[in-house]
């Protein structure tokens, strides 16, 4: 996920002091339980992982990772036997849980999760045979982004990347997902997840005819907001809300919308792993981490929503959780590539 | 005895360990399948069967070579013009020249591609001088996102990868032999065409080669300065890892583009040989 790499250059220096005084904790003090956590930077600050320490006389060993790829091999290696908690984006379940690499979470031992909003209280991409593997922690979208000097009005609907109006001012992510998701949404397609081969074709036809206007795919965060701040670009569809700050630094006047058609949300979940060594203490973590105080702070530092504070949400602007579809894991991934791929090498029309 | 064998295992064993085998282990996945989420270890061609069966990977496969075959070419030709000016300078002049031409290798490879879209952009040096001049009414963008770009980018980006060998291979002619096709009555333009050109050819194909060796396998300045026609095979091959989750498939993808890449360097072998021969 390339929303990562943004909070890789923005929270390294206050995680590399995180993680160097948590070890230098654990070597002080040597407490009799341990837990492991396998997580995203900005999910595991000193403070809060001091508090949890301190309440459970335990040590935590925090071991950061940049990609979901990563996180699969570290638990297929060992079957999920180094860690005990992992954060994890709601698409990847399906394959965690068929790879029997997580366990279902005990609720009684859950009781933070009366904390959770109304949108996160009932996510379905994480329930399996009845049983519930996560809590929802962060979630953030694929908003639309468009500059405030040629759109006196925020546009209403995806139909702008398909407008003559625009053509060659529009630029659009390189990924499968996001494109292919978002193009079921405008074309009205009922379950963007699992789509018939009619579903395909349309979405396919679509996206080519799509080329016409789209100036070019851009590859990441970064390269997203600079080719924006060179001029000539009034639409993105965005990679994330940090986006928007992003482009403002550059004197670009960036808004972000949801159109009506909706648009992808994500949700980073806490889970343990079918390995874990000491389950309630890793229980202990989760409902933490479901703690209002710790939503509040997840939202002012990184600018993401949380799932339990929702008046900091409303604070940043994230008052939209309603209108996003969140990513499920889909019918058959190899086949969104394969179709997204066919739509890069066609000419455009 | 011991001690020689000891120095024996690591001279070919550390790269048996860190080059050969995780090519060996890439190989051989690329002949085993997804069954589910689940990576099936048992035999298959599936793999390169579906690549042939997908026009657009077989079809994108070709393209990439035809395009790095042509910033080869332009890799080769002012390459060889940088080259062959390095050359004629004498003395300390030659090779601070040198030094001066391979300085960008020093450089960071992404900090190139936006240094180039920073030139070729919309609001780039190229259109601030077009439109300071007068010449463009206001700013384009039909210098950036399209295949020129990525042919004038890669084919910068990788000139110092040609003109290293070509040098070298000019270097290498005898300075008698320039010297007595001028004592027997060549001009400069005959003893060019007739002695110079003939002996450093090899080489600096060689070197256009290489040039070929690296686009082929580059699928970032593509996507960065080739706007919706910047799709490349090493994208393709990108695609399948991730979220995607195949990787006997992008194994299979990769496989055919190291077959490119194997055959483009015998090719530069034989020339070399045929260098040493003639």
């Amino acid at each position: 996920m390339n929303r990562r790499e943004f909070l890789t250059s923005t929270g390294m220096a206050l995680v590399a002091a995180t993680g160097g005084l948590s070890i230098a904790a654990s070597v002080a003090r040597a407490a009799t339980k341990e837990l492991r956590v396998l997580t995203w930077e900005g999910y595991a600050d000193e403070q809060w992982v001091k508090e949890f320490e301190q309440a459970n006389d335990a040590t935590v060993k925090i071991s950061y990772t940049g990609s979901v790829d990563e996180i699969f091999a570290k638990l297929l290696a060992t079957n999920g036997d180094d860690f005990d908690v992992i954060a994890i984006e709601t698409s990847s379940y399906k394959r965690l849980v068929e790879q029997k690499l997580l366990q279902a979470l005990d609720l009684t031992l859950l009781p933070n999760r009366a904390n959770l909003g109304p949108t996160f209280a009932n996510v379905s991409s994480i329930v399996f045979d009845g049983k519930t593997y996560a809590v929802p922690f962060a979630w953030g979208s694929i908003p639309l982004i468009y500059d405030r000097k040629v759109f006196s009005e925020a546009p209403t609907s995806w139909s702008v990347f398909w407008d003559e109006n625009y053509s060659g001012r529009v630029i659009a992510m390189d990924d499968a997902t996001n494109a292919i998701v978002t193009t079921a949404l405008l074309l009205g397609i009922k379950d963007p997840f699992n789509m018939s081969a009619d579903d395909f074709a349309a979405v396919k036809a679509k996206l080519i005819d799509q080329k016409k206007y789209v100036l070019t795919y851009y590859a990441g965060f970064d390269d997203g907001v600079s080719i924006m701040a060179q001029g000539g670009v009034d639409v993105m569809m965005s990679m994330g809300e940090p986006q928007v700050q992003m482009l403002q630094k550059k004197g670009i006047d960036a808004a972000l919308t949801i159109p009506k058609e909706g648009a992808i949300g994500w949700i980073d979940c806490w889970t343990i792993s079918a390995g874990a060594r000491d389950v309630p203490l890793a229980h202990k973590w989760v409902d933490f981490m479901l703690d209002k105080r710790i939503g509040n702070y997840i939202s002012e530092k990184t600018g993401y929503g949380n799932t339990t504070d929702l008046a900091a949400n409303e604070k940043i602007g994230l008052n939209y959780a309603d209108r996003l579809v969140f990513l499920q894991a889909p019918e058959d991934q190899g086949k969104r590539i394969d179709l997204w791929n066919e739509v890069k090498a066609t000419p455009a029309p | 005895m011991i001690r020689w064998s000891l120095v024996r295992l690591a001279v070919y064993g550390i790269p048996t360990l860190l080059i050969l085998c995780p090519m060996g282990l890439f190989l051989l996945s690329s002949f085993w399948s997804m069954s589910g989420n689940k990576m099936s270890h048992s035999w298959t061609l599936a793999n390169y069967r579906a690549f042939f069966a997908n026009a657009s990977y077989w079809g994108i496969y070709l393209q990439t070579i035809k395009l790095a075959g042509i910033v080869a070419l332009f890799g080769l030709v002012s390459g060889y013009i940088v080259a062959y000016l390095i050359w004629r300078q004498r003395g300390p002049l030659r090779y601070m020249l040198l030094l001066f031409s391979v300085i960008p290798l020093a450089m960071n490879y992404i900090v190139k591609i936006y240094a180039m879209r920073g030139i070729l952009g919309f609001n780039g040096v190229l259109n601030s001088a077009l439109v300071w001049s007068g010449l463009l009414a206001k700013p384009s963008t039909m210098f950036v996102f399209n295949q020129t770009a990525v042919l004038i980018a890669m084919a910068v980006i990788y000139l110092p990868f040609a003109i290293l060998p070509i040098f070298l291979s000019l270097e290498r002619i005898p300075h008698s032999l320039v010297e007595a096709s001028a004592d027997l009555g060549a001009p400069p333009g005959q003893t060019f065409r007739r002695v110079v050109l003939p002996l450093s050819l090899p080489g600096s194909v060689v070197g256009g080669l290489f040039v070929m060796v690296l686009s082929l396998g580059d699928f970032l300045t593509p996507q960065m300065v080739g706007g919706s026609q910047g799709f490349t095979f090493g994208r393709a091959i990108w695609s399948q890892f991730g979220m995607a989750f195949n990787w006997p498939f992008g194994a299979a993808l990769a496989v055919m583009l190291l077959l490119a890449i194997a055959i483009i360097l015998i090719a530069a072998r034989l020339l070399t040989r045929y260098r040493r021969t003639s």
